[in-house]
């Protein structure tokens, strides 16, 4: 075992965060059940990049209980360095340090890549991208990645249009156990969150502007509202600020929300979302945070650039004062904020994602030979056998169509 | 060494840059407090007057030290709960000149001892919480009692107190029921803690709030705040009151209301907020259900029944930073959150700035009044002027204007003829 770690004497606090994480997970444990049945990822190397904290540790950790060869890498500003020591320990190489200099990223990434894994489950297509430009050779032993997050769907859509990708990739994020819990509510909680507890400000009546209506959009502007503010949502797609105005926001342009937000949270998974335009437009004093899968959803070194002075004034929180006297407050340093200032999305939730990862993973080890090399979605009857896991482990019960109504269903016949 | 560190009891003065950060932050996001400290508090009237602040020593309740100590007060500061006290704030105290007798986790000797240590100092005016300073002045210091120009509380459970002093005709001096403010408890206990004892549970657990269920046992003001903020992260509420007309305003509300026993048994949250002792108690435990969490929101550390549940349990354990897990009968896991004490100030930073704005303000004022005099013995509420003055100025700084009353508007009000 080689791992890169910051030090390993921090396990013991690591593994008691992964084992809390662990107790919240039913439907994942229920999959390590089901993986060290079949043996179906047993020897084979799989790589995991996401970001090291308890509830991905745990994945990678029931990977390997599972008989994979797992290692792990990841950027230094989403890695908490007692949970990386823990991982370690559970058998699991582990290539991450908090703080790390980009250089030692790409050493880990390099170290990950040595190991030609058969299966990458990626964030926002990285290592994918690296495969696929300065690592072509891990290509032939490769049979497919699946994908984490929005904008890494999006980028693995751009290589597949241009014909650049080399290997099927199951879209993971598109998985309704995904995309609809682990977006909206995981990140509309806990980005709300970060961002209270990292300021000790509050909610009720401020006003709120949310940067994007996606999925994650639609989560914190909800638990915004839920908290007492006054939300204003930005959009660029016109059905998105339909569902916005409907859902009962204000709707407005980018420009003239910033002129009146006290607070403001990307969720755009667009580079600069929030450009100088913008920036100049907020008053005195607001705070501003990404909770958006791209980490310059606003510029945080064009902030410097352009700032008088930057100052670190609380934990996680650092003030760029301008020449017209202005402050703007960036939470998290621009970096996704529910795991730059916080521990990211709640158990439960990752519950969901992390079995649909780890089944994609083992889709991709039984089935990744015999798929295109293209984006492809997880199969539904996967999707949907997660979601009735967490049903089951929540101890609630659903009806079943009827014969006659699957009958009514089936059938095309005008009504006699 | 400055007379004020030569005094205090503090952990480490090289923690003050810190503190200092911590202090300007609030001082950014105070602005009533701010415009009254200009306005209102350097007239003179606290100049040279003995001022103790015993409140939880974090940096809002040093940046109202600051300004009464500005505003030309001597000023002593103790925590009102070891649990609470943040060591580089006090550090930038006594470096801002404030004598200070508090370190973070300090046992109960020595924390009575910091306590009676402010008492010696003889403090004209008590801003207190908890009634924690007052009652060991009347019990323990009863030669210094007549030194007292006032009291002005700050909780609900302290204006409980100070009315069972006075029941007991032990209540001799002013005392101003701060925590009564409209200004105080209609904003700090619901919007205050209402976010931050949820914001704080959810940090230290990494769980989900959508789609649990939430008992909350308790529905006064704070207790309104969590069911309102639980609602809106997700949750599903039920209400445990004592009280029928609490009760039936939890129910209109759309809360299920149900007995502690009842409420408990599906509950994956249990959040206490009622000022009183047990209120979840050793009756409760066997109805609780695995994995649930347990919180305080309310005054005491002995809202829930730790010890009970210690003596209960077949295994303890401290899960996560602040979570402790106790085993009970058959395997069933319950969390406590910080062992009980007071979930958003010793697992955060205790309630929003903005709030504390608010409730300092009429900290500060009913400190102001009590020292310019004529407030009558026994226990007073917070002049409804001063109340007044607060909130418009609170509206004027968030630029929110409000109409007048017309004429006729004011001669209905004043007519009683039919």
């Amino acid at each position: 075992m080689d791992s890169l770690i910051a030090d390993a004497a921090l396990a013991p606090e690591g593994q008691r965060k992964i084992a809390w994480v662990a107790e919240h997970m039913p439907v994942l444990n229920r999959v390590r059940e089901r993986l060290l049945e079949d043996g179906s990822i047993a020897g084979r190397r799989l790589a995991v990049i996401l970001p090291v904290e308890p509830k991905t540790a745990y994945l990678a950790s029931v990977l390997a209980e599972a008989g994979a060869e797992v290692s792990v890498a990841f950027q230094g500003v989403m890695v908490h360095d007692d949970v990386a020591a823990g991982l370690a320990s559970r058998g699991v190489e582990v290539f991450a340090k908090r703080g790390s200099t980009h250089e030692e990223e790409l050493g880990f990434f390099d170290q990950v890549l040595a190991r030609r894994p058969e299966v990458v489950i990626d964030d926002r297509a990285d290592v994918i991208r690296l495969a696929h430009t300065t690592h072509r050779e891990v290509l032939d032993t490769l049979r497919g990645a699946s994908e984490q997050t929005t904008s890494g769907v999006v980028a693995l859509r751009a290589m597949e249009a241009d014909g650049t990708l080399k290997v099927p990739c199951i879209a993971a994020n598109d998985a309704r156990c995904k995309f609809l819990f682990d977006n909206r509510y995981g990140s509309g909680q806990s980005a709300v969150n970060a961002v209270l507890e990292a300021t000790n400000l509050l909610m009720a009546g401020k006003r709120f502007v949310c940067v994007g209506y996606g999925w994650v959009g639609k989560g914190i502007a909800k638990r915004a509202r839920g908290m007492g503010a006054e939300v204003t949502v930005c959009e660029v797609d016109p059905f998105a600020a339909l569902e916005a105005y409907h859902d009962g926001f204000e709707v407005a342009p980018l420009v003239e929300a910033c002129a009146i937000a006290e607070l403001l949270i990307t969720a755009t998974g667009v580079r600069e979302a929030v450009g100088s335009g913008a920036i100049d437009a907020l008053p005195d004093g607001a705070v501003i945070a990404n909770a958006g899968g791209v980490d310059d959803e606003f510029s945080v070194p064009k902030l410097e650039q352009r700032a008088r002075e930057v100052r670190h004034v609380r934990e996680h929180v650092d003030e760029y004062r301008f020449d017209d006297g202005r402050s703007v407050f960036v939470v998290g340093k621009g970096v996704v904020v529910n795991l730059s200032a916080g521990e990211g999305h709640p158990a439960e939730i990752m519950d969901l994602t992390f079995a649909v990862q780890a089944l994609s993973a083992r889709h991709l080890m039984l089935h990744g030979h015999e798929l295109e090399p293209r984006v492809h979605a997880l199969p539904p009857e996967i999707d949907e056998s997660i979601a009735r896991m967490k049903l089951d482990a929540l101890g609630l019960r659903i009806d079943e169509l009827s014969p006659e109504q699957q009958a009514f269903l089936r059938g095309w016949e005008a009504f006699a | 060494m400055s007379d004020a560190a030569s005094r205090s009891r503090i952990a480490d003065i090289a923690l003050a840059p810190e503190g200092e950060r911590r202090i300007e932050w609030v001082a950014r996001h105070s602005p009533v407090l701010n415009r009254l400290a200009r306005e209102r508090l350097g007239d003179g009237a606290l100049r040279g007057r003995r001022v103790a602040v015993v409140v939880h020593l974090e940096a809002k309740t040093a940046y109202l030290a600051t300004l009464l100590a500005e505003a030309g007060a001597e000023v002593v500061a103790a925590g009102s709960n070891p649990g609470s006290t943040q060591d580089p704030v006090c550090s930038a105290l006594v470096r801002r000149g404030v004598e200070v007798h508090a370190t973070h986790g300090a046992s109960a000797e020595e924390f009575t001892r910091d306590l009676l240590d402010v008492a010696d100092t003889g403090p004209e005016i008590v801003i207190d919480d908890g009634a924690e300073l007052t009652r060991r002045i009347v019990e323990h210091r009863p030669d210094l009692v007549e030194r007292l120009a006032g009291v002005t509380e700050e909780t609900t459970t302290g204006v409980g107190r100070l009315r069972a002093m006075e029941a007991a005709g032990r209540l001799t001096f002013p005392a101003i029921a701060a925590n009564d403010a409209l200004c105080k408890h209609r904003f700090d206990n619901p919007y205050g803690t209402g976010q931050t004892a949820l914001t704080a549970i959810l940090r230290l657990t990494n769980l989900s709030a959508a789609g649990k269920r939430f008992c909350i046992v308790g529905y006064g003001w704070v207790g309104r705040g969590l069911a309102k903020r639980a609602e809106g992260l997700g949750g599903k509420v039920t209400v445990v009151e004592l009280d029928a007309v609490q009760a039936l305003t939890a129910y209109m509300d759309g809360h299920r209301v149900a007995p502690l026993a009842r409420a408990v048994a599906d509950a994956d949250f249990v959040i206490a907020a009622t000022g009183k002792v047990e209120a979840v108690s050793r009756t409760a435990f066997a109805q609780l259900k695995d994995g649930v969490v347990l919180a305080n929101a309310g005054h005491h550390d002995r809202e829930i029944d730790v010890p009970g549940l210690r003596d209960a349990a077949e295994e303890e354990t401290e899960v996560r930073p602040g979570v402790t897990g106790f085993v009970l009968d058959g395997g069933r896991r319950v969390y406590v959150c910080v062992g009980g004490a007071l979930v958003n100030i010793a697992g955060g930073d205790g309630n929003p700035i903005e709030i504390m704005d608010l409730s300092f303000s009429v900290q500060a004022l009913s400190a102001h009044h009590l020292a310019g005099g004529g407030v009558p013995v026994g226990l007073n509420r917070f002049p409804r002027e001063l109340d007044d003055e607060i909130a418009r100025v609170k509206l004027a700084t968030l630029g929110v204007e409000l109409d007048e009353p017309t004429d006729a508007q004011r001669l209905f009000a004043e007519q009683w003829t039919a």
